[in-house]
């Protein structure tokens, strides 16, 4: 009885003595390997391609939602999409980041830029290291460029010639006829913008011609806006409320998201609301907002997932198959009163 | 092995268990300065990427400088540095991660080694160019070169940004890291502390466990309890060997005790025969010297002198001779028995006769006697050796008539017997010395050998009690008093 407890007595004091330090070593193991992980990178993945995008106002909301659509499309084949100029520490132009992109070593460049000699010569530079070039947004059709990601400049127009008539069937005007301007960038030789003004001005004549409207004759005006420095946008809008103080328009059109919401601001500083009436441009938070409180009539936004989806699918498909479709055509949708809520509601899902 | 380690000694095991104690703080102590020493290494390690994009930095800028200063001046030696600096430089891109990651740094070490060949292949156009001397060539060159130069210094500016951004996370981290560390590493050794004094605790009590039950066996021991079943030893250290010791001392105790035991019985049986022989001699000495008295012919004796002298019509003669046989008569038959007062006086008043025959009537003899109480019990052969005593040492040595004055009365529940002389009395030594029952050095032969000593004793054997006798005397030549007392119940009648 005595030798059979005094064993089970060293057994415990065994048990004690070893159960801690045991327990103790292993959580020290634990412990420095969750340090080892502290100092590298959380994700060890290597991509296969690194594929280099590139956009003017690359801040803007439009762009980082086609850039995030992008790198998760690229995520999911293997590559990696950057930003480029996010990084670094002097700000650069675009044609300065494409010279940087085609002497870094991508894979693939995806640039947002407007059209001219320069970038033309450098799209064909890449093309000679063996670069594929998509052009998003707005095309440069006579370059080596691989393919074209965009809207179709003129079913844009439609939609905002459409949402114009829808307008001035619905709404009443004060004025002699329904004054419509259209925000233009003057700085800009861009085949894209007149298609699109065309096709705006082409949808509303065209109902104008039918003779089946009810409504006041529109008049169509270019409003030219000076986008050369990040500040003049802002100064050209107001510059339109200060000078044409006694014929303001009736609807102001902007074309991009910067316009939409200087705009936006505009009226609202200006006591306009409800006399100027505003159809913008994509769904950055500041329009939905303005859509919110119906200071903005509508916007016409572009599905920027199928953006980033297409840049991609083209690249890859490109390294795949050694060639892919010239174009690649986005969705657009326009976002009014009737289905803000339920946009909402979906972006909130989408969070 | 577990034998041997538990027949080591007492001191060894006491140092085992304090080594083992020491050994765990020792080895946990170990593991968490190991631990430090690997996060201040990652910690340093942290910046060294910063380090490597500064020497990159460097190399480049010597590269470009190298290049312009052979425009400049087109000395060989400005060439063989810019070679020399564009292998270093070179180098020091290749040795930059290139792969394409999440992490900035390998990411742009991608771009920088991209866009570095693309400028060193302008450089060397350049130095081609100026080599050749074609000016159009070289300043076209050099521009493209020093453009690619900008954006190279912009990229590693950026990517040390980049990473100096990341590793000040990183470094925060691993200070949170390690700050836990030191909480955890205190926590560790107070757990660890609290643990050793556990063990502590638990081994010196396994150790001491032995010493505990000896202890509790020696209690019982000296407690007198000798009946119990030795203590099982279970190591061989100090504690085993006391244990055994004690073992071996409980059963060697236990056999002294019987041993003691043994003798003491046996010197009592040999004390008893002793006793006994002794009586045995004394009763043979006895019966030895009765033979030789023979009472019988001793009577038969003094009987036919008794008849000789009424014979010759000496009747004086023949009452002396009479009294004398009863007064011997009296000596044997009683002995020590018990008699009454009555045959007490008898022995007195003849041996009074006797004396007043031998001394010729020297002595006067009183009686007041309360005749009731002549049949109280007393032992025989007392009130004779006080008489003897009162006229051998009270009379004999005056001049004058001597007086004894005997008288018996009752004095409530006690028959007192008074026995009084008119001597030379006693001093109160004498009394004191008497009273003590010593026997007198000086006794004289004549008596019939019975002296004072033996008659206290006697009596206080009889009485159960001390205070049996008094004896007064108011001082020299007043005579003394001597009085015996005698439990009144104590009579034959009853």
């Amino acid at each position: 009885m005595t030798q059979k407890n005094s064993k089970f007595h060293s057994i415990l004091i065994w048990i004690i003595t070893l159960v801690p330090v045991f327990i103790t070593g292993l959580l020290i193991v634990f412990f420095f390997s969750y340090t080892e992980k502290i100092g590298r990178e959380e994700d060890e993945k290597i991509y296969d391609r690194y594929y280099a995008m590139i956009a003017e106002d690359s801040d803007s909301d439009f762009w980082q939602s086609v850039y995030r659509a992008a790198k998760e499309a690229g995520e999911a084949q293997n590559a990696y999409v950057e930003m480029i100029g996010e990084t670094l520490s002097q700000s650069y132009s675009t044609l300065e980041l494409m010279e940087i992109a085609v002497n870094s070593g991508v894979d693939g460049i995806i640039i947002a830029a407007d059209e001219s000699k320069e970038m033309t010569d450098l799209i064909e530079k890449a093309y000679q290291k063996n670069i594929p070039v998509i052009t998003l947004f707005s095309d440069i059709p006579n370059s080596q460029r691989l393919s074209y990601v965009g809207v179709s400049n003129y079913n844009l127009g439609r939609e905002y010639g459409n949402l114009i008539l829808q307008m001035a069937n619905s709404k009443s005007f004060s004025g002699s006829s329904i004054k419509v301007s259209i925000l233009v960038d003057a700085n800009v030789a861009d085949l894209g913008q007149n298609v699109l003004y065309l096709a705006i001005k082409e949808t509303v004549e065209g109902e104008n011609q039918k003779k089946a409207f009810n409504h006041k004759p529109i008049e169509i005006t270019p409003f030219s806006v000076d986008s050369t420095n990040s500040f003049s946008v802002e100064e050209s809008v107001r510059n339109m409320f200060i000078s044409k103080d006694k014929n303001l328009p009736d609807i102001v059109v902007g074309l991009n998201e910067i316009d939409t919401t200087s705009i936006y601001q505009t009226v609202v500083d200006n006591n306009a609301v409800g006399s100027v009436n505003i159809l913008g441009y994509y769904n950055s938070e500041s329009v939905v907002q303005g859509i919110e409180r119906n200071v903005i009539y509508a916007t016409v936004s572009i599905d920027t997932n199928q953006m980033g989806q297409f840049c991609i699918d083209a690249l890859s498909e490109y390294y795949e198959f050694g060639y892919t479709s010239q174009y690649f055509t986005t969705d657009i949708y326009v976002i009014n009163q009737n289905n803000i809520k339920k946009y909402m509601e979906g972006n909130a899902d989408e969070n | 092995m577990k034998t041997r380690l538990k027949n080591l000694s007492l001191r060894f095991k006491m140092t085992g268990i304090s080594l083992l104690v020491n050994l765990i703080v020792f080895a946990i102590n170990l593991a968490l300065l190991f631990g430090i020493n690997r996060m201040s290494g990652q910690i340093e390690s942290v910046y060294q990427a910063n380090l490597q994009l500064n020497e990159l930095s460097a190399s480049l800028k010597s590269v470009q400088d190298n290049m312009t200063e052979y425009l400049n001046a087109k000395t060989s030696d400005a060439l063989e540095n810019y070679y020399l600096s564009a292998q270093e430089y070179s180098d020091l891109v290749d040795m930059l991660p290139s792969d394409i990651k999440a992490s900035s740094m390998s990411r742009m070490g991608h771009s920088i080694k991209a866009m570095s060949e693309s400028y060193l292949d302008e450089v060397e156009q350049t130095i081609d160019g100026k080599r050749g001397r074609n000016v159009e060539k070289y300043r076209n060159h050099y521009e493209e070169a020093t453009k690619f130069y900008g954006y190279l210094n912009t990229e590693i500016n950026s990517v040390n940004n980049e990473q100096f951004k990341e590793n000040r996370m990183t470094y925060r981290e691993m200070l949170n890291a390690f700050r836990f560390f030191e909480t955890f590493g205190n926590i560790v050794m107070i757990v660890v502390i609290i643990i050793n004094a556990f063990l502590i605790m638990s081994l010196t009590t396994e150790l001491i466990r032995p010493l505990t039950s000896l202890t509790g066996m020696a209690n019982e021991v000296s407690a007198g309890n000798f009946n119990i079943s030795p203590l099982e030893v279970k190591d061989e250290d100090e504690i085993g060997v006391v244990t055994k010791a004690f073992n071996e001392m409980v059963v060697s105790i236990q056999d002294y005790i019987e041993k003691i035991r043994e003798n003491a019985e046996a010197e009592k049986a040999h004390k008893e025969k002793e006793l006994l022989m002794e009586s045995h001699l004394k009763d043979a000495q006895l019966k030895y010297l009765q033979a030789q008295i023979n009472p019988h012919f001793l009577f038969n004796t003094l009987n036919a002198g008794a008849q000789l002298a009424m014979l010759e019509s000496a009747d004086r003669t023949y009452e002396y001779i009479q009294v004398m046989a009863e007064f011997f008569r009296y000596n044997v038959k009683k002995g020590f028995n018990t008699v009454t007062i009555g045959e007490e006086i008898e022995l007195v008043d003849n041996y009074i006769y006797i004396l007043n025959v031998r001394f010729s009537g020297d002595i006067h003899y009183e009686k007041e006697i309360d005749s009731t109480l002549l049949d109280v019990e007393m032992p025989s052969m007392i009130l004779q050796p006080i008489v003897e005593n009162c006229v051998n040492h009270g009379i004999r040595e005056m001049m004058g008539e001597g007086r004894i004055t005997l008288k018996v009365y009752a004095l409530d529940n006690t028959a007192c017997i008074s026995i009084e002389d008119n001597g030379i009395g006693m001093d109160r030594d004498t009394i004191d010395h008497l009273m003590s029952g010593t026997p007198m050095t000086n006794e004289k032969k004549d008596s019939n050998g019975i002296g004072m000593d033996n008659v206290l004793a006697r009596l206080k054997l009889f009485e159960g009690t001390d205070d049996v006798i008094g004896i007064e005397s108011e001082g020299p030549g007043k005579g003394s008093k001597f009085t015996i007392y005698l439990d009144k119940e104590r009579s034959n009648t009853v």
